[in-house]
């Protein structure tokens, strides 16, 4: 797969390191890059490899202690709490393997969420929120609380809330690892929909047989990439 | 037994744990419970206490609402339906058959000579019924009894209080048989009365009794035994064994009746109709007189019961910051709680176990509570009149640290409770296995610490309301224009008719103190006054004036006062029209007197009454007017001026006691000693009463004003600090409760404004919610406040507005933090948060 328009996702010599109790954590070092638009790659590796850190980095809800990162051809390591904040809103959809619905909201009202940050019209809202809903099969349910769901349900409903603000790119850290197979499945199925729709997608696993709904599988150890491979398309 | 000792040591354990969070928690129980405790302790000995004698719940105290044609005197005993005529009270005791008798007191002007020293003080004249009647026995000696007192004149001798006895006089049991010097009189002392018993009045401690038959020797220049239409004895008694008060009112007033109208009525003259009915009409009221007969009962009844009012809150907003500590602790030793239900603990067990930490906080805030209040009342004595200072000791009796333990025990029940059922809350082991072994604090525990959070704030509101009220009052009272300019003039008093100077002598005394003050460098001028002015006393005449017509029912009362030369020069009052009082003012010269603008509109004299002529009720206008001067202060700061006359004292040789006003031409306070050197210079057996600057005597005379207000005002700003504390702790715990929420939105887009004022709502719903509330409480506290107000309304729209406005900032200000805490989070760390 080639892209010839400038890559959506470009990281140069990525570096983080975690200062705690004057321990030094080398968590990610000399990271290079590139995810093109409509991409999905598979982020893979053992526990504490940096796959979460490298995640974090990537949906700007941290900042690199080191190396160069390019969004959509703009340099964003140095932007300010409130635009990165701007840019997560915009551009970026999480989806987190604790799905991490609000308690106190509903279904509706947590898809809801990131475009009332954006200051949308309550119509447009509405519109959006229904029909993420639809994509990932939840729209009968709009009114039940997280609690009131199967860990499936919530992990289909924190999927619409990811793509309802309509991101340039899906973040899903191991988005499978609470959940059991056949759930874990129907999430793998959802995002790879959302792939053929032309979504990107960096999603960490650590279970080889979910790497393979992937285009390309990075391999992290030790903070260090060991491995880029381009991955055969699996029919659907 | 031993699970108790074990629950005792265990909440020990628990408490030290963590050290800071429970000294806050003890500090701000001390406070409350302190607070509420010195109030208590007020009240209890201003309300509460009973007489220290036998079966106090016998005595009654007597009344007659309803005309008293004549002369009044009435004092701190009580009002003026209170007292009676020296006849009438012979009538009645002779003929009563339901009370073992009724006794008479009324208090006087004592200047006492022992060992060589002159005091003054209070004592009491009494009946020879008074002490029988009270049932008491002496601690040394014999107490007066019917013998001492049967005809006027009679029984010098005199039973001094015990204290009195104790400290002035050394203890000495050798003091019986021998005299003493009282208002120039040789009494012999009899005896010394019980320890504790000090008579039967707030703030009248008598030193000494006396038989109420040497009341002529006592008040050089009083007549009025024989009077009928003079009322001034204060009258109680003690009912018979089995008889009700209702029996004793019935019996009493077929006597009181017959006298009236066989008697009285036929004296009376100039009665209009309607007088004469009301006067035929009176009845005697029997009031319960166990708490004794005091007027300043009712006059701190009010306040008190505010002040009381405002510690309860106070307390309650330190016991709901208190509830809220214990539900975030409860919550962080849920899963303990959990494996102790577990493992098969009964609730019952857990519960009293946490119930027993609460206690535990609750008696040790009640033991510092008590430290708290004995500061308390020793701030109080402090800042209380020169007057008072003898009437009040800061104590604490067994009644108080019982109320105390009680209030503990119920506080810490009351904070306890809640948090103990919800750490214990049978559903506890499933919520905490659905959540994933992380403990959630639950809705309800959410609910109720929001709802403790939003009362507090009304209740904070309600009490910076009412202080705000106090305050504006306060300043209003400060703002009036007393009609004097007195800010470097010193006051005091001298009685030499009590020290034994004839008549004409205290005329001589007085003049060459004036003298010798004019001539004290360091002074500006010197005047002095018969009626104290701004004193709390009143005077009062019935005055015929020229043009004036009289009549039956015509008001024709005024205020009268007896000044010296240069009076309202010194005391900074304008002469209007004509001139004051000289020296040449004196016996012998024509009679004059100067008055006020309120008497010149009240007997219509127009413009300019000087060359009018009046008189004081003898129907002679003998008296001419040669001055008016500005309306000013008469008796009280807060009262309307009267219409007021002043005579020249050195026209009235009787007059043998005097209140000075030294006008100083630097710092008032530093002339205080040299004053009082220079009338110990002319006669240093002279006692110096009440020597103060004016400023102060003003400050004194609207004393509750400002012990309401300065109390109010502590205990608001202290009750908005606790709340302002327990609104920060619950938004803090809620944020740290919150924390991996507000990363899911942090990761969602939300910036640091929008999570901060996703704070911010929560404390703007808890300020509307709490403001209301507070709002509704501030209306009703003021109403209740209302007669404590001065030219105010209780629902002063501004006062209200400008309270919320403080507190609303306070409120945020106590949110903003945990606000911009919340906005500062890492969001990565704050989306690992357990
Ligand atoms: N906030 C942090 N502070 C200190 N060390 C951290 C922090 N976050 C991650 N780490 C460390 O960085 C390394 C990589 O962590 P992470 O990215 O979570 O690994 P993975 O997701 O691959 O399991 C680990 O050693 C982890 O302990
Ligand atoms: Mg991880």
């Amino acid at each position: 797969m080639t892209s010839t328009s400038q890559p959506l996702i470009r990281l140069e010599g990525i570096q983080k390191v975690f200062y705690t109790d004057e321990v030094e954590t080398h968590a990610l070092s000399e990271v290079h890059l590139e995810v093109q638009r409509g991409e999905y790659v598979a982020i893979a590796g053992p526990s504490g490899c940096g796959k979460t850190t490298l995640l974090s980095l990537l949906g700007l809800l941290d900042t690199p202690t080191g190396g160069e990162y390019w969004l959509d051809g703009k340099p964003v390591a140095q932007l300010s709490p409130a635009e990165r904040a701007r840019i997560r809103n915009l551009e970026i959809g999480f989806i987190f393997q604790a799905f991490n619905l609000i308690g106190d909201l509903t279904v509706y009202e947590n898809v809801e969420l990131p475009l009332t940050y954006r200051g949308m019209a309550p119509a447009e809202r509405k519109q959006r929120v229904m029909s993420a809903l639809e994509k990932v099969g939840m729209s009968h349910r709009v009114k039940h609380y997280p609690a009131q769901l199967s860990g499936g349900q919530q992990q289909r409903v924190a999927v619409a809330r990811a793509v309802a603000g309509e991101p340039l790119i899906l973040l899903a850290d191991e988005p499978t690892g609470n959940l059991d197979s056949t759930n874990g499945e129907a999430v793998m199925h959802l995002l790879q929909e959302l792939h053929r729709g032309g979504a990107t997608i960096c999603m960490v696993t650590h279970d080889s047989r979910y790497e393979r709904h992937a285009d390309r599988a990075i391999h992290l150890f030790d903070g260090r990439m060991v491995g880029d491979r381009a991955l055969e398309l699996v029919p659907a | 037994m031993s699970a108790v000792l074990g629950n005792i040591k265990l909440a020990f354990r628990h408490l030290l744990k963590s050290p800071f969070v429970t000294g806050v928690a003890i500090a701000s129980l001390a406070l409350g419970i302190g607070a509420n405790a010195a109030i208590f302790s007020l009240i209890d000995q201003m309300l509460l206490k009973r007489l220290p004698v036998p079966a106090p719940a016998e005595l009654v105290n007597f009344k007659a609402p309803g005309p008293n044609p004549g002369s009044q005197s009435c004092s701190n005993i009580g009002d003026c339906r209170e007292v009676f005529s020296y006849p009438m009270f012979l009538d009645l005791q002779r003929e009563q058959t339901v009370f073992t008798d009724i006794a008479l007191h009324v208090g006087f002007g004592a200047n006492i000579s022992a060992q060589g020293r002159t005091m003054s003080a209070d004592g009491l004249m009494v009946s020879g019924s008074y002490f029988p009647v009270l049932g008491i026995a002496p601690s040394l000696g014999r107490l007066i009894g019917p013998d001492d007192a049967k005809v006027k004149g009679d029984g010098r001798v005199a039973v001094l209080a015990y204290e009195y006895w104790r400290g002035a006089l050394g203890a000495d049991p050798a003091v019986v048989g021998k005299n003493i010097i009282v208002n120039g009189q040789s009494l012999e002392i009899i005896g010394v009365a019980p320890r504790g018993f000090q008579g039967t009045t707030l703030g009248l401690q008598p030193k000494l009794w006396v038989p109420v038959t040497l009341r002529e020797q006592m008040n050089p220049g009083w007549t009025g035994f024989e009077k009928r239409r003079s009322y001034w004895a204060y009258l109680f008694a003690r009912l018979k064994p089995g008889v009700t008060l209702e029996q004793a009112s019935a019996s009493i007033n077929t006597q009181y009746s017959a006298i009236i109208q066989n008697v009285e009525v036929p004296l009376q003259q100039g009665m209009s109709d309607k007088t004469m009915a009301e006067f035929k009409a009176k009845q005697l009221v029997l009031a319960p007189g166990a708490l004794g007969q005091s007027s300043a009962r009712g006059e701190v009844t009010t306040p008190l019961a505010m002040l009381f009012g405002i510690t309860l809150l106070v307390l309650l907003i330190a016991c709901a910051n208190i509830s809220n500590l214990l539900l975030a602790r409860g919550a962080a030793r849920s899963g303990e709680m959990a494996v102790r239900l577990a493992l098969g603990g009964s609730r019952r067990q857990l519960v009293s176990q946490l119930l027993t930490e609460s206690l535990l906080l609750g008696v040790l805030g009640g033991l510092a509570g008590l430290g708290v209040a004995i500061l308390t009342l020793k701030g109080i004595s402090a800042i209380l009149p020169q007057q008072a200072t003898s009437t009040f000791v800061p104590h604490l009796d067994m009644t108080v640290i019982g109320f105390t333990a009680a209030l503990a025990i119920l506080t810490a029940v009351l904070f306890g409770l809640f948090p103990a059922l919800h750490a214990t809350r049978p559903d506890l082991i499933s919520s905490i296995r659905e959540q994933g072994g992380q403990p959630s604090g639950g809705r309800a525990a959410a609910r109720w610490r929001t709802a403790l959070a939003t009362a507090q704030i009304g209740l904070a509101l309600a009490l910076l309301a009412s202080a705000g009220l106090f305050t504006r009052s306060l300043a209003n009272i400060s703002r009036l224009d007393l009609g004097v300019k007195v800010d470097s003039v010193i006051t005091f008093g001298v009685s030499p008719e009590l020290n034994g100077y004839a008549p004409g002598r205290s005329h001589l005394f007085f003049q060459r103190l004036e003298d010798d003050l004019a001539a004290t460098p360091g002074v500006a001028s010197v005047s002095a006054a018969m009626v104290g002015l701004i004193a709390g006393n009143n005077w009062g005449n019935d005055v015929g004036v020229e043009g004036f017509p009289k009549g039956p029912d015509v008001d024709d009362n005024s205020r009268f006062n007896m000044v010296g030369p240069g009076y309202f020069a010194t005391v900074g009052i304008p002469v209007l029209a004509g001139r004051e009082f000289t020296r040449y003012d004196a016996i012998g010269t024509p009679k004059v007197a100067v008055v006020n603008q309120a008497f010149a509109k009240k007997f219509k004299l127009g413009a300019n009454p000087v060359g009018k002529r009046m008189d004081q009720g003898n129907d002679s206008l003998d008296i001419e007017i040669i001055g008016l001067v500005q309306d000013a202060k008469y008796s009280d700061v807060k009262d309307e001026i009267p219409p007021l006359f002043f005579t020249p004292y050195m026209q009235d040789s009787m007059v043998g006691a005097l209140s000075y006003y030294v006008k100083t031409t630097g710092d008032p306070k530093a002339m205080l000693p040299v004053v009082s050197r220079v009338v110990s210079g002319l006669d240093e057996n002279l006692p110096v009463e009440q020597l103060r600057t004016m400023p102060e005597q003003i400050r004194d005379n609207v004393f509750l004003d400002r012990f309401v207000t300065l109390f109010a005002t502590t205990f608001a700003l202290l009750a908005t600090l606790l709340a302002a504390i327990g609104l920060y702790g619950v938004l803090a715990y809620t944020v740290a409760q919150r924390t991996r929420e507000i990363g899911v939105r942090m990761a969602l887009g939300a910036g640091p404004a929008q999570v901060r004022s996703m704070v911010l709502v929560q404390v703007g719903k808890m300020i509307l919610v709490g403001g209301a509330i507070g709002l509704v409480a501030a209306v009703v506290i003021g109403r209740v406040a209302q007669s404590l107000l001065f030219q105010m309304e209780g629902s002063n729209p501004s006062v209200l507005a400008i309270s919320a406005l403080v507190l609303g900032l306070v409120a945020l200000g106590a949110g903003l933090a945990p606000a911009i805490r919340a906005s500062r989070l890492d969001p990565v760390r704050a989306l690992r948060y357990e």
